[in-house]
């Protein structure tokens, strides 16, 4: 276990920030998505390997759906259980927002600490 | 923990229900049903491997069974914790008593009880003529499928009550119905439903619901009647004293209502105070019972975790051969 710390480090970076892509996802898609879907497109967009767990993207997806940022149906399916499918609410897509600039702000303020290590000239102008 | 790692999407499941042990079991229940979502989704999308060479690879994608079950926990808690409205907790014993009147589940486990009625009537003619239909073309041949139909609803209404029950007393309950392997065959998913104690702990908890309902009912419009007349009595009596309704003192209390009480001045606030009291000590029953109930249905309702490990292992086995 060599990587465990990487690991924990990586699980509590997770912890907001996968509220944030479903969002983002969700509100990018013009269909609804089911959890699957969702995790393969994740993957999909980091050459197969999503850096989440996809098994922690559902409970994630229930608890946006219980604020009301998310909505569902029950669509049946024939490899499985029944399939929800998830669309994003109005609400949803004003928290989004909220949460891009909160994102946006915090990456910036980061790398302006982590990003000087590399180059101390590049952020004094 | 290391164990090995599962080699079939029912192995992988037992795991989960073992790393979940001690969760609420409403919680276990849509776990289990995400995690099966996703595996037969990605068991179908590979059709040239088979399941355990897919299984392989599931601890890098879903994540292993440990993984999983403590993002479950950790989300269910964050969850819990923002969707909880912040309470200001009364220090005193008479502030916390009185308390009762802020908290908003004390009002929608009140409404819970009042709808217990209608609910348990629906429930108890839902249940009584399915049965007794199931009975009746038992020698016919739509016997079966009527039965399996009636089940199917059952489960649905199961699920609704659950969700209903959740919303009026804030008790977890499951979020979804609890899936069926799809690979057993008819008759094989018959027994399977006559062997689960949970079909028939579901029956017994609909036909139970029209009394409790009765009994729920009886009690908030009984209680509510005596306490908010008692509250509302002595301010008629003062204001009819003063000359409103057009009445005098005489008419509005006259030989009906004992003088005394509301002509002294000492009887009136006592008869004001008794019905507040006893407005307050309802609010608190309503609340209590709301837990109880919740509590109740849940053992009714909810698959116990061991009890639902044995088919899932014959769809698992089922799903290989």
């Amino acid at each position: 276990m060599d990587d465990s710390n990487e690991r924990k480090f990586q699980k509590e970076l997770n912890g907001g920030l996968v509220g944030l892509v479903l969002l983002a996802v969700l509100a990018e898609s013009d269909q609804d998505l089911y959890g699957y879907e969702i995790a393969k497109r994740l993957a999909n967009a980091n050459d197969g390997t999503s850096i989440f767990k996809e098994g922690t993207i559902y409970p994630v997806l229930r608890a946006l759906s219980a604020g009301n940022l998310l909505t569902s149906r029950i669509v049946p399916s024939y490899s499985g259980p029944p399939r929800r499918y998830y669309r994003i609410t109005e609400q949803g897509r004003g928290v989004l927002a909220e949460w891009k600039l909160i994102w946006q702000a915090t990456r910036d303020f980061v790398d302006r600490f982590t990003e000087t290590e590399d180059s101390n000239i590049g952020h004094s102008s | 923990m290391n164990r090995s790692a599962p080699r079939s999407i029912d192995q992988y499941l037992r795991q989960l229900r073992e790393e979940l042990a001690g969760a609420d079991s409403a919680l276990i229940q849509d776990a289990l049903y995400d995690a099966e979502e996703y595996l037969r989704a990605e068991v179908a999308a590979h059709p040239h491997k088979s399941e355990s060479d897919v299984l392989e690879l599931i601890a890098s994608t879903y994540g292993a069974p440990d993984e999983v079950a403590s993002a479950y926990r950790d989300t269910e808690v964050k969850v819990k914790a923002a969707m909880a409205t912040p309470r200001k907790e009364a220090k005193s014993v008479l502030g916390r008593f009185f308390g009762v009147f802020l908290d908003p589940r004390a009002y929608t486990s009140l409404f819970f009880l009042l709808l217990a009625l209608p609910t348990g009537i629906i429930y108890f003619v839902l249940t009584v003529t399915g049965l007794s239909l199931s009975a009746g073309f038992s020698v016919l041949i739509i016997g079966v499928p009527f039965f399996l139909l009636f089940m199917a609803i059952c489960r649905v209404v199961s699920l609704a009550e659950g969700r209903l029950i959740e919303a009026m007393t804030g008790v977890r309950m499951p979020r979804r119905p609890v899936y069926q392997g799809k690979a057993l065959g008819f008759w094989a998913r018959i027994g399977e439903m006559l062997k689960d104690p949970r079909t028939w702990t579901t029956i017994a908890y609909f036909l139970l619901r029209l009394p409790i309902g009765v009994l729920y009912f009886v009690i908030v419009v009984a209680g509510l009647a005596v306490s908010l007349s008692l509250v509302a009595g002595p301010i008629i009596g003062v204001l009819g004293q003063a000359g409103w309704f057009g009445l005098s003192a005489a008419d509005v209390f006259s030989d009906a209502q004992p003088e005394w009480v509301f002509n002294t001045p000492f009887g009136i606030p006592v008869l004001g105070l008794a019905g507040l009291l006893l407005l307050t000590s309802l609010m608190h029953l309503a609340r209590g019972i709301g837990r109880l109930h919740a509590m109740f249905a849940k053992s009714m309702l909810v698959a116990r975790t061991e009890s639902s490990v044995p088919d899932s292992a014959r769809s698992g086995a089922a799903l290989t051969a």
